[in-house]
């Protein structure tokens, strides 16, 4: 079959058992590969009234028909429940391991049960192995690597959990190809709760291409797109994504303090182009990405690769903190430990509000970067102050008796654009199935990057289309497995002609795009059967309540009501949010 | 707007390169993306002519050669024998800027034969008369427009890319309503996505001058999901020549004329103060 491997598997911690699980043509059709495929056979395993870090949570690791082919699709998808929201979770990473995972000839692996010690699963071209982890359970994410690979060929490629997966903090991350992460949701404690702390990798298998001479030239008209787009062919290369800061910062929306600001004065100090001229080493790239976005970098005491865009903020302006050096230190311990740092970053700032407001008793103040460090590193391994932290924002709120002091939706702490600056981007956030997340409709890019073209910021007018349009892409792309930033440059038409070169299947673009909208009501329906509904398509109140009373964005609340309706009435689901039976039948779910 | 056909959107672009810094590679990559996307026309400076044409043998896609570029300040004599050259070497279409300095000094009559000149060493190719309205106040647009169509220009352009700031729909408006319906417009400098194109296209632009054809044209296929909500008006400050007025690249004259603009504008208490 071309482009698929054909062959999806599971293995059953509990008994070992290993079951090869068929799909039909029809399944593969509808739902692709990475995030679609992997939310179909999450949803049929298991059911919403599960504990994430049960033994019954299954977690699925899933590549698509172009991975191991063209520009950035070394990546995977892993799809679960997530500890941190209760809601569905996707979560994406790229480097290699997705490529390399898929020539061992899997198109996805569904990892369900509980091992009653430490293991890591072996997969080469022949075979799936369940072996003891015990030497390398304890050990941060380098090391694990380090260790794995020392007893390896050169080709393999490991994905693994660290201390905090381990410890099962529910904002724990997959790292994988060093400093690649699946960041979002907890999904690597979901992997700690199994006890498995690593997969490796080693695959060789060819993958076959329906028509071989096509592919050429799509991969070269690819390289022409991503050139010829400003946002791929020059930001994202010459500063990476920290070429945002600025750009944000002088919108007038750059999260300040917990979201009390829009501006953050030290901007330019841990902006894009001051790394660059400061603890930049070069750049690194994904599989055969052209972009290489990816900084690597040194401080005085450290080097490796980032901070990205939103770690930058997460542990910069969200705390007030301007020490670039100690940001990125911070950036390099999650990677190490395994945490996300949005989630992370976001959390602490957090705790800093409910101090400053007299709320919690540990003091934390703006601007202290003197114990970042060493929180990130309390967060991993639960003790002294990291044990509240752990628990991420919301509960954290929770238990101090300020609930609305929390930045998240559904659980999930939100990234670095103040929604009061983007109306279609607070509408994404609230709309978005995993949780306050940018990435599942990044209205960010005609908002504020005119890409494909400016819409107006603080027009709700257009917005429910644009967004619904925007999540639906993403979600067909990310069955593709692909990059975000190809978006940029590349229009869902061009992804369907791709498709159709690598398979040999006949997708219309309507019919890709439909497979995103397919995708996204799955995941609503999983999250209402879960108990999520319109409630939870909610922004914290300071969004709707209170101004930004400086920058650029001054003056400015959502205005969430509104869009929302629309949204729903757009999207086919009822006023609670709750897609109708309906609107299902008609995507065949 | 809403029932543009964005399939005619390719053969109204001018894929242009004019940047000092361009080599072969460059240019020929151009030509080969021209061919594939179906523009109307290459867009080079005149050094680039001869090997644009050869890329270009055997394909529908049309040689187009600045002349006078980017300032408009040389001779007649050197503008016409450079547009001379570069249709002897190929070029179906000459884009010529006149003489910003002697239109601000209300020299019309040397103006009007500097495009004749042109006009007259480019036959048979057509020539567009880029105005750089950036440095033009209404009324000179409007005059410029009437100059270029008594000299027999085929085309009015509103700029070179390189000025103060490009094309706005304001001015495409202006110089339409002013050439009539049987003079080309040209829209360049700052059409950078499908929106700003259709935008100008309603404004009675009939060829866009664009590096950005292949983004536009990428972008353009986004359109039919949901063409109402993309085009949704933006603000009218966002799409206003004096909201680009700046002070660091605009004479002082000029600079004044847009902030009056501003100033009297309706839209400036309703929209302006809060958007930034």
């Amino acid at each position: 079959m071309n482009g698929w491997m054909n062959k999806i598997v599971k293995v059953d911690l509990s008994s070992g058992k290993q079951t090869i699980v068929s799909i039909s043509e029809d399944v593969r059709r509808k739902f692709i590969g990475g995030r679609g495929l992997g939310l179909k056979l999450y949803t049929d395993l298991c059911s919403a009234n599960i504990d994430a870090l049960g033994e019954e949570n299954a977690i699925v690791f899933s590549t698509g028909p172009l991975t191991g082919i063209i520009q950035t699709a070394g990546r995977y998808q892993v799809t679960t429940r997530s500890p941190l929201t209760n809601a569905i979770c996707n979560s994406s990473s790229g480097g290699f391991f997705g490529a390399i995972l898929k020539k061992t000839g899997l198109d996805a692996l569904i990892i369900t049960g509980k091992s009653s010690k430490p293991v890591y699963l072996e997969i080469t071209d022949d075979s799936i192995n369940i072996k003891d982890a015990k030497h390398i359970w304890g050990k941060n994410t380098h090391e694990t690597m380090k260790t794995l690979k020392s007893n390896s060929s050169s080709n393999v490629s490991i994905a693994c959990i660290g201390p905090a997966g381990e410890n099962l903090v529910p904002y724990a991350s997959i790292m994988n190809d060093k400093d690649r992460a699946a960041g979002r949701g907890g999904v690597g404690a979901v992997m700690g709760s199994k006890n498995l702390k690593a997969i490796t990798a080693n695959g060789k298998k060819e993958i076959q291409v329906d028509n071989p001479e096509k592919l050429k030239t799509m991969i070269s008209t690819i390289n022409t797109l991503i050139d010829k787009n400003p946002v791929t062919g020059k930001s994202l290369q010459l500063l990476g994504t920290s070429v945002l800061v600025n750009v944000v910062n002088a919108h007038g929306m750059y999260p300040t303090k917990n979201f009390q600001r829009g501006v953050f004065n030290d901007a330019e100090g841990t902006s894009g182009e001051k790394i660059a001229e400061t603890i930049l080493q070069g750049r690194s790239a994904c599989f055969k990405c052209p972009i290489a976005c990816g900084r690597k970098t040194k401080t005085s005491n450290r080097e490796g690769e980032g901070p990205e865009y939103e770690t930058v903020w997460a542990f910069g302006a969200q705390l007030g903190i301007s020490d670039l050096e100690t940001i990125t230190e911070a950036n390099y311990t999650c990677n190490e430990l395994g945490l996300d740092t949005i989630t992370a970053g976001s959390t602490i700032g957090c705790a800093m509000e409910l101090y400053e407001k007299g709320a919690y008793p540990n003091k934390m103040e703006w601007g202290d970067s003197s114990n970042l460090v060493k929180y990130v590193e309390d967060i991993a391994y639960r003790r002294g102050v990291g044990k509240d932290l752990a628990l991420g924002s919301k509960k954290l709120a929770e238990k101090y008796g300020r609930p609305e002091l929390a930045m998240q939706v559904k659980g999930m702490e939100l990234p670095a654009y103040d929604p009061r600056g983007v109306q279609g981007q607070a509408l994404s956030y609230a709309t978005s199935n995993r949780g306050g997340c940018h990435m599942q409709g990044y209205l960010i890019s005609p908002e504020i990057l005119g890409s494909p073209v400016f819409m107006d910021r603080y027009s709700i007018e257009g917005k429910a289309e644009i967004v619904a349009l925007f999540q639906d892409i993403s979600a067909a792309v990310d069955s593709l497995v692909l990059c975000r930033f190809l978006q940029f440059a590349i229009s869902i038409d061009t992804f369907k002609d791709i498709l159709n070169v690598v398979t040999g299947f006949d997708y219309s673009d309507v019919e890709l795009l439909e497979v995103g909208t397919r995708i996204y009501n799955l995941e609503r329906k999983y999250n209402a059967e879960a108990g999520l509904s319109r409630k939870d398509d909610m922004l914290p109140s300071r969004f709707m309540e209170e101004e930004l009373s400086e920058g650029a964005s001054r003056n400015r609340v959502v205005q969430l009501d509104e869009m929302l309706d629309r949204y729903y009435k757009l999207r086919g689901w009822d006023e609670n949010g709750i897609p109708t039976a309906e609107t299902l039948k008609s995507l065949g779910i | 707007m809403k029932n543009f056909d964005v399939s005619t959107l390719a053969k109204m672009i001018d894929h242009t390169e004019l940047k000092s810094n361009s080599g072969e590679k460059k240019i020929k990559n151009l030509c080969d993306e021209a061919k594939q996307y179906g523009f109307i026309s290459v867009c080079v400076n005149p050094a680039n002519v001869e090997f644009v044409t050869k890329q270009l043998e055997g394909s529908d896609v049309l040689v187009c050669s600045v002349v006078g570029f980017p300032l408009g300040m040389n001779t007649t004599e050197i503008k016409a024998l450079e547009a001379k050259k570069a249709v002897a070497q190929g070029a179906s279409e000459i884009d010529m800027v006149i003489n910003v300095g002697a239109m601000r000094d209300g020299k019309h009559d040397f103006i009007r034969e500097d495009i004749r000149q042109v006009v007259q060493a480019s036959a048979p190719a057509h020539v567009k008369v880029i105005l750089e309205t950036c440095y033009l106040t209404d009324e000179e647009i409007v005059k410029s427009c009437e100059l270029a169509v008594e000299a027999g220009a085929h085309f009015v352009k509103t700029s070179t890319g390189f000025g103060a700031f490009g094309s706005f729909e304001h001015h495409v408006r202006l110089m339409r309503k002013t050439v009539g319906p049987d003079i080309g417009v040209k829209a360049s400098g700052g059409v950078s996505n499908f929106k700003d194109a259709m935008r100008m296209v309603d404004a009675g632009a009939t060829r866009l001058g664009t590096s950005a054809g292949i983004v536009i044209m990428e972008g353009a296929k986004l359109f039919k999901y949901a063409p109402d909500a993309w085009l949704e008006p933006e603000i009218p400050c966002h799409t206003c020549p004096a909201r680009s007025a700046s002070i660091s690249k605009l004479p002082k004259a000029l600079y004044q004329y847009y902030t009056n603009m501003c100033l009297k504008c309706d839209y400036r208490e309703k929209y302006n103060k809060f958007y930034e």
